[in-house]
């Protein structure tokens, strides 16, 4: 019987249903699809169809390690499923509050094809059982109260009328305040919360439509609409996993926007031997963890006073370049998803891949390969037209990264660095800011990336020299595939008695407001989209 | 009798559009896919939403269906093969197509969700864009047949169908029938990355399935019309008149699907700026135009 | 000839009970869909009275205005979903009294009006055809005039709303 099993006897019908529905099965990936590519897993090539409904998922699919705040997220995106439904685990540990995992596999593609098969067969066997037990955590029991529609602030736990307007309470779920601003999950399941922007009227006589909707304030598009609170995120099929946004609408333009990101716990992956930080801050983000290794290791050398040589720092940065191919292909795949270019996101998705598991040898073709599509996408039509003035951001906001490089500032941490200069680096620029530059950026970007990897001649990181017994302190700075990042550690005796991490996504988190507001809906989310944020690499 | 064959052909017209959508979708051609996900959607317990209103949510799919069959219902597939040959058939298509919108409303406002609600209301701001076009290119249409008539729409294509007199009508028709279908690039109601699932997404199990075959039916429903009003419907030679038929919808339903892979979802106040500042009077230039070649042609 | 009464009858009552749904319910939305399926119920009545080209056309225009309708009140009415069972009624006397003086007006000229007999319907096709030499002969000047008046009212309400955009 698997987890999410349906009540009934698998009897006559329902036996071909579970046969159908072993040969059918959708994926829902948690915490997002750009996340099992960045581990390089081909989720659709191992037998799942990816779906980024829960209601329409039959199985959810956990990769990675989940912190605990995403851990309930799932959970409320697995009571969205309908049954029969299964988890699968791909590297994940404790999953609680999600029942324990179906199949369990290691991150690896052939253990994902191996797990897929074997969740056939339970699904096949075990979607219908006589004694199937819901799905129903303590975190997801709702409160109700009753509250006056328009006057939001008028809260009481039984039902009655509203001492103000007269007018009959209306149920709804109580928010909980313990589970922080994940609970909600990324659907609107405990919607309901219409928030009028101040009535001012007296009395119950005869309301003009004009005299109601005076003093709303209005929004860009001149229409005053009533506001909504929709959340989007922290699994929302559109935008990175972890990224929790949570966005007041007028009407489909958004009024407000508060981002904020699942990330990291600090001081914990800081502190401890000096010479696992760098596995230590590689686990920290899975879509870029190359460059934070390569970060650790060279703050580390710093600190103890020792310098890399020459060959150590070309092989890094032929890993650094591989990554960062990799990680603007995989943006370029989720943005394509979001502004509904199927045949890019595929491709995107499919280079990807082919990066990460490249050899050396294949590089340059991988190079012509991104030239090509580079091109075709400068020529696809309408794109430009979808994507110009959208998410403008003037230079001096404090980015870095592609952000920044697509707004006219000439900003790259690559500039300084012998090993790059020896490779004849140059940094993208491109003018205007909006999201139509940073795809642009992105795009050479790759290209670049690719052209340097292959002349760099060797894409991984070589092993560290120990660094037992050494003191110091040191700074050390990298470009990641989102933006300059920067870590100072202090060292003792082998140990790192303080550290301190700064990662682009920060700053960009606090760009999401300027970016969204009074935009119409799917503009705010291609603009929030193009920054390219990673809800990993901020401390929380 | 004939009744039946044509309901009959609908069912495995909506059948193979989904095997196509499926194809241009992933890459990969699965004959038995339609079967298999219907048949998996069917073992899927459906649940009803918090608070919905629960007549428009049960009603929304059920509407779906019957609009796309209704407008299905007097397109021919051959002279002799159409369950109800209106005299008034080319509006009737359009009336019925008119309460897909309807359809998406209430499924939009049904379920009490703010995705839905947002994708509803998105549809009928590009309603707002194609309804008018729509009814002006099928106006021309009529106006060349001199009858409302289906079977005699085509018929009048005998000398040259209708793609090539009358192509801005072609082009008009086209892009609005892709935008009632709501298929990309003009998925907003549904729009996959940025609402996930829109209208689709609170409804689940045997009304998802519902809603998923009357989406088809009404992909086959329209692929039918511009068959029967632009491109000689049953007319040609050798084959009998029921096989071109299905062959010019398929080949319409074909180039829908595909069109739409390779451009990205437009912004509603783009669909909106492009059908009313260029649709519109394209649409009247079509009519003029139409009008001018048949009195210089009597 | 009675199937015809039968479906005339049943279209004819189901518009009066989709028309008292209209105030019955509290829901904004509802209402607007019940008027909807009112207008779309007297459209079938015209089907069924063999006016094929005018029952057409009512059920075309009535769900697009009616939809249309329905954002109106979603945008404006503070309570469009109805939860709050908020009193929606305004004015009961008087408009109940109006109500039952039109109702009195209507049945009677129903009623008491020499409508002479009832000629049977010519072939659909010679209808629209009648119906438009009617349009662009007799009655010309009347659905120019309306068709002109409507477009300068939608460009005129186009152009107040429209905030004054400076240019580039």
């Amino acid at each position: 019987m698997i987890s999410g099993a349906r009540q009934g006897s698998p009897a006559g019908l329902r036996r071909l249903f579970a046969a159908a529905m072993a040969r059918d099965l959708r994926a829902f990936v948690v915490p997002g699809a750009e996340v099992a590519r960045a581990r390089g897993l081909d989720v659709e090539a191992a037998g799942l169809g990816m779906t980024g409904v829960p209601r329409h998922a039959s199985v959810l699919l956990v990769v990675g390690e989940l912190p605990a705040a995403l851990r309930r997220a799932a959970a409320v995106v697995y009571a969205q499923m309908m049954r029969p439904r299964a988890v699968l685990a791909a590297g994940a540990g404790d999953l609680s509050p999600l029942p324990g995992a179906d199949v369990s596999v290691g991150l690896s593609q052939e253990e994902l094809e191996e797990g897929v098969a074997r969740l056939r067969t339970a699904f096949a066997r075990g979607a219908f059982a006589p004694g199937a037990a819901g799905f129903e955590p303590e975190m997801l029991r709702a409160r109700t109260e009753y509250a006056c529609p328009m006057h939001p602030e008028v809260v009481q736990d039984e039902p009655g009328a509203c001492p103000k307007c007269g007018m009959e309470l209306v149920s709804r779920e109580a928010a909980d305040g313990g589970s922080g601003p994940h609970h909600g999950g990324d659907h609107g399941g405990a919607n309901g919360d219409h928030g009028h922007g101040g009535h001012g009227h007296g009395g119950m006589g005869f309301m003009s439509m004009v005299e109601m909707t005076k003093d709303l304030p209005r929004s860009s598009d001149g229409l005053p609409m009533e506001w909504v609170e929709a959340p989007f995120g922290p699994l929302f099929p559109g935008l990175p996993g972890g990224l929790f946004l949570k966005l007041t609408l007028d009407g489909d333009t958004v009024a407000e926007a508060s981002p904020s990101a699942c990330g990291w716990a600090s001081p914990g992956p800081l502190t401890g031997p000096a010479d696992a930080l760098a596995e230590r801050l590689a686990g920290i983000d899975p879509l870029s963890p190359a460059s934070y290794r390569v970060l650790a290791l060279r703050a580390v050398e710093d600190a103890a006073g020792a310098g890399a040589d020459e060959r150590t720092a070309r092989a890094r940065a032929g890993a650094l370049e591989r990554e960062r191919a990799a990680s603007h292909l995989g943006w370029l795949s989720g943005f394509a998803y979001l502004i509904g270019h199927r045949w890019l996101a595929r491709r995107a998705a499919e280079l990807q891949l082919a990066v990460l598991r490249a050899e050396p040898a294949g590089m340059p073709g991988l190079r012509a390969a991104a030239r090509s599509l580079a091109r075709r996408i400068e020529r696809t039509p309408l794109l430009a037209r979808r994507l110009e003035g959208i998410g403008a951001l003037p230079g001096g906001t404090g980015a870095s990264g592609p952000v920044a490089r697509a707004a006219g500032v000439r900003t790259d941490a690559r500039c300084g660095e012998g090993a790059y200069r020896a490779l004849g680096f140059e940094p993208v620029v491109r003018e205007g800011g909006d999201a139509l530059a940073r795809l642009r950026v992105r795009l050479a970007e790759i290209e670049e990336s690719l052209g340097l990897a292959a002349a760099a001649g060797s894409l991984d990181i070589p092993a560290p020299r120990t660094a037992t017994g050494a003191s110091g302190a040191g700074a050390a700075t990298v470009e990641t595939p989102r933006g300059t990042a920067t870590l100072r550690v202090a060292l003792s005796d082998g140990e790192v008695v303080s550290a301190e991490l700064e990662g682009p996504s920060a700053r960009h988190l606090a760009l999401v407001g300027r970016v969204a507001e009074q935009r119409e809906l799917a503009d705010a989310l291609v603009g929030v989209a193009s920054l390219d944020l990673s809800p990993w690499e901020t401390a929380r | 009798m004939s009744a039946l064959a044509v309901l009959a052909a609908l069912l495995a017209g909506a059948y193979l559009v989904a095997v196509l959508e499926g194809w241009s979708a992933t890459g990969r051609l699965r004959p038995a896919g339609p079967a298999v996900s219907a048949a998996a959607l069917l073992g899927r317990e459906s649940v009803v939403p918090r608070r919905p209103d629960r007549v428009l949510f049960e009603a929304a799919p059920l509407l779906l269906l019957v609009s796309a069959v209704l407008a299905a219902a007097v397109l021919p597939l051959s002279p002799r093969l159409v369950v109800a040959d209106l005299a008034t058939g080319a509006l009737f298509v359009n009336a019925a197509l008119a309460y897909v919108m309807v359809a998406l409303l209430m499924a939009g406002w049904g379920p009490d969700a703010a995705y839905a609600m947002v994708a509803g209301w998105r549809f009928l701001g590009q309603l707002l864009g194609y309804s008018m076009p729509i009814v002006m290119a099928i106006a021309a249409i009529a106006m060349r047949a001199e009858s409302l008539r289906n079977t005699e729409v085509v018929a009048s294509q005998a000398a040259l169908p209708n793609a090539l007199y009358q192509p801005v009508g072609f082009a008009v028709f086209f892009l609005a029938a892709m935008c009632l279908a709501f298929l990309p690039p003009f998925d907003l109601p549904t729009a996959p990355g940025e609402l996930a699932g829109g209208v689709e997404a609170e409804y689940a199990g045997a009304r998802l399935a519902v809603m998923r075959l009357g989406r088809m039916v009404l992909v086959v429903a329209l692929s039918a019309a511009v068959t029967v009003f632009y491109l000689g419907g049953w007319l040609g030679p050798a084959l009998p008149p029921w096989a071109w038929s299905a062959i010019k919808t398929l080949a319409v339903a074909a180039a829908m699907l595909l069109a739409g892979r390779y451009v990205p979802r437009l912004r509603e106040a783009q669909v909106l700026a492009w059908w009313w500042k260029l649709g519109i009077p394209l649409a009247l230039l079509n009519i003029f135009w139409v009008g001018v070649v048949l009195l210089v042609a009597e | 000839m009675s199937a015809q009464a039968l479906f005339t009858g049943f279209f004819g009552v189901a518009a009066v009970w989709f028309g008292v749904v209209v105030f019955r319910t509290s829901s904004m939305v509802r209402s607007a869909l019940a008027l909807l399926f009112s207008q779309a119920a007297i459209g079938a009545m015209f089907l069924a009275m063999q006016a094929e080209f005018l029952g057409v056309l009512q059920v075309m225009m009535m769900a697009t205005e009616m939809s249309i309708m329905a954002i109106f009140m979603v945008m404006y009415m503070m309570d469009p979903g109805g939860l709050g069972e908020m009193e929606m009624t305004h004015q009961k006397r008087a408009s109940i009294a109006a109500g039952a003086l039109a109702a009195l007006a209507a049945a009677g000229v129903a009623a008491l009006t020499d409508w002479g007999p009832a000629a049977a319907a010519p072939p659909a096709a010679e209808q629209t055809e009648r119906l438009g030499a009617e349009m662009l002969g007799r009655s010309m000047l009347i659905f120019e005039t309306a068709g002109v008046t409507i477009l300068t009212a939608m460009i005129a309400a186009t152009a107040v709303a429209i905030e004054r955009r400076r240019r580039r």
